[in-house]
């Protein structure tokens, strides 16, 4: 069978899947936020796990409804803030020009993910000092780590919105973020992508995706349609450097949302991110290894951009398009003397979602397509589109029951990305891949 | 070209996802109805008699639409809300309840769920509301009109509900039952926030209108509007965060 003719039959049965599990009847549980405030998920996603407006100004305020019931003391006794998140799912995935010891290969495989599972911790301690702890994994590996963990101090000064602290390490504000997408099988090309040297290291792993150790500070008007963060923290994946806040980095977010009371936009925004990390590029060393915290030298990884976000029709049942553009560039020292320049890129995404009207809130259906294009290769003799990159992703959920307790939804997406000249021989990379499975949080 | 393609698309996509045209100021009440499922159908239920599925382990259960009986109306007791009440609740929530404030959804969002919510009590079909109660000016917050609003309380015996201190503690707290049978604690007032809003005319026009579905009658015809201001600053004095925002002098009254 050929490649399209396999793919052929896994999209025909994810199909299939899809419309027997639309019959499967509803499920229930208990999700912290949702007990503790009887609201239903629908209360704060526009589809789980995106946030709606409510949802990002409950964030805003440090999970907050401020009616007199949030903290520990005044919150319903029954309340225990924990929730769990488990996304089992059968993922087939091909990647054509694979380098082996055989030579060239195309290699497919598929099977039942080796899922893990999300431990949701988060509340009020006291009025206005919040947290949130994430511990994840506890996959066949056996490795458990904290994602995130953070302390949220609200109206610090004159008991404004305008400015707020977070501390700890958490998920910087993106312009969409990587961690409350419902793609679940690709990545955010934009955020990740670092220019490289064919065969090369590029020092900087700096992934604005990733979860960073740091401080933000976030201001916002009352319903958050205004609102800024500014953070500064140590470098996604640093050995640390020899400062008093070891590769300091820094990001900036700045959004505007408008609203429309008559006509088919209802709401759009429009945003300005920008971000500078720093990664030392020398260590004082014991044995040959690198000492952790020794860095100096530091070299500079900048991502900025501008987004824009429009969304179609009633805000209870969107469509909901998201374009984001960033401009990225690498200094030439954190190629570690392969490169003889520093490189540069222009990528971006355009994401939809759509939350039909007639079947509200079952059904969503997404899509998503990433670009990355290189505009100065590190290595001037490389070719000029060296790691150049189209992914796109298409998918529905269907959810079985959202309730005050849980959220349980069967979810299938395909998804397809090539990157040219990374695969065998210099030849172009394509990875297709397949998923279906059950999405669930309680 | 491009420019008039893309607003074509634009305008086609849009129409076909905002569905019937709304007019300004006019909710849609199909609209209203995903706006309510997505937000309010938890608590006061698909068909809006307050037994959504979170309602039974509320101590304060959530409203039923049913009657067209709102505690917080700008309107004489027994009249229907004019939508700029039902909006104000969307806008406040209610203190100490599970009502949050719905001020983070768009105005078209709220529009159209008032309208929804209308549909679930035939009496918006067949009455009109009321004209609102007039609030005269408030005369300001001082010592000597707190003083004249706790002998109010009294007159009024307030304190048989509310309790002497204003703790909801009174003789008759334990006893209080709504329109539904439903068990109620009256609002204890020193909490620091007055579920109807911590304005001033917030608590005044609940002394004119009453709460509908609850022991809290109106008392337009026998507290004169002189009385009703007093009444409210002693209410006011009661609450601390009140009663701190209040300049140096002005406190006394508090307890």
């Amino acid at each position: 069978m050929t490649r399209h003719g396999s793919l052929r039959v896994v999209a025909q049965v994810a199909i299939f899947a899809i419309v027997m599990f639309a019959f499967i009847s509803p499920a229930s549980a208990i999700p912290a936020f949702a007990r503790k405030y009887s609201l239903r998920c629908t209360a704060c996603h526009e589809s789980w796990p995106v946030l709606n407006d409510f949802g990002r100004n409950f964030r805003d305020n440090g999970y907050q409804l401020r009616l007199g019931r949030d903290d520990t003391v005044t919150a319903d006794p029954g309340y225990w803030p924990v929730a769990i998140h488990v996304a089992p799912s059968y993922v087939y995935k091909k990647v054509t020009n694979q380098a082996t010891d055989q030579g060239n290969k195309d290699l497919g495989s598929g099977g039942v993910a080796d899922a893990g599972m999300d431990l949701l911790t988060a509340g009020v301690l006291t009025p206005n000092i919040s947290f949130l702890v994430v511990p994840t994994g506890f996959a066949s590996n056996g490795n458990v780590h904290l994602e995130s963990y953070w302390a949220y101090f609200s109206r610090l000064i004159k008991n404004s919105d305008w400015f707020n602290v977070r501390v700890g390490q958490f998920e910087i504000d993106l312009p969409a973020s990587s961690h409350r997408n419902l793609e679940l099988t690709d990545s955010f090309l934009l955020y990740a992508y670092h220019p490289s040297v064919p065969g090369g290291t590029n020092l900087a792993g700096y992934d604005m995706g990733a979860n960073q150790r740091g401080v933000e500070i976030v201001g916002h008007d009352a319903n958050s349609l205004t609102r800024y963060t500014a953070t500064i923290f140590t470098a996604h994946d640093s050995l640390g450097s020899a400062n008093g806040f070891d590769s300091p980095s820094f990001y900036g977010h700045l959004q505007k949302y408008f609203r429309f009371n008559d006509g088919p936009v209802s709401q759009a925004e429009v945003g300005l991110w920008g971000a500078l990390a720093n990664y030392p590029t020398q260590y004082l060393t014991n044995g040959g290894v690198p000492i952790a915290g020794s860095g100096s030298h530091l070299q500079s990884s900048t991502r900025y951009g501008m987004e824009a976000n429009i969304w179609f029709g009633p805000l209870a049942a969107p469509l909901h398009l998201d374009l984001v553009y960033g401009h990225g560039s690498d200094k030439k020292d954190l190629f570690q003397g392969t490169a003889d320049r520093s490189g540069s890129f222009n990528g971006g995404f355009l994401e939809a979602i759509w939350v039909p009207r007639a079947d509200l809130m079952h059904w969503s259906v997404f899509g998503r397509y990433d670009l990355i294009r290189n505009q100065t290769q590190p290595l001037s003799t490389a070719p000029s589109n060296f790691n150049d990159q189209n992914q796109w992703t298409v998918g529905a959920v269907y959810t079985i029951a959202y309730s005050i307790r849980d959220e349980v939804a069967l979810h299938a997406e395909i998804s397809s990305d090539k990157a040219k000249g990374v695969g065998y021989g210099g030849l172009d990379q394509r990875t297709d891949s397949i998923m279906f499975g059950v999405d669930f949080v309680y | 070209m491009f420019y008039r393609v893309a607003q074509s698309i634009l305008l086609l996509v849009g129409a076909l996802l905002a569905g019937s045209a709304v007019a300004a100021n006019t909710g849609d009440v199909k609209t209203g109805k995903l706006v309510y499922e997505r937000y309010c159908l938890s608590c006061h239920g698909a068909q809006g008699n307050g037994q959504g599925e979170a309602a039974e382990y509320m101590s304060i259960k959530p409203r039923d639409y049913r009657q067209g009986t709102y505690k917080w109306r700008s309107t004489p007791s027994g009249s229907l809300p004019l939508d700029s009440d039902l909006e104000h609740t969307l806008l406040n929530g209610l203190y100490g309840t599970y009502m949050p404030t719905w001020r983070a959804l768009d105005e078209r969002s709220r529009r159209d769920v008032i309208a929804y919510i209308k549909t679930f009590s035939p009496r918006f079909g067949t009455e009109k509301p009321q004209d609102p109660i007039i609030i005269p000016p408030d005369p300001g917050y001082s010592v000597a009109s707190v003083a004249r609003g706790d002998a109010v309380y009294k007159k009024y015996n307030c304190a048989q509900c509310h309790g002497a201190g204003g703790q909801g503690d009174g003789p008759s707290a334990h006893e209080l039952k709504d329109d539904w049978g439903n068990g109620l604690v009256p609002y204890d007032l020193t909490k620091g926030h007055v579920k109807c809003g911590d304005k001033s005319t917030d608590i005044y026009r609940v002394f004119m209108s009453g709460l509908a579905g609850t022991p809290m009658p109106t008392f337009a015809d026998s507290l004169s509007p002189v009385d009703a201001w007093d009444l409210v600053h002693f209410i006011q004095s009661l609450s601390p965060l009140y009663a701190k925002n209040m300049a140096s002098g002005e406190t006394g009254g508090a307890r």
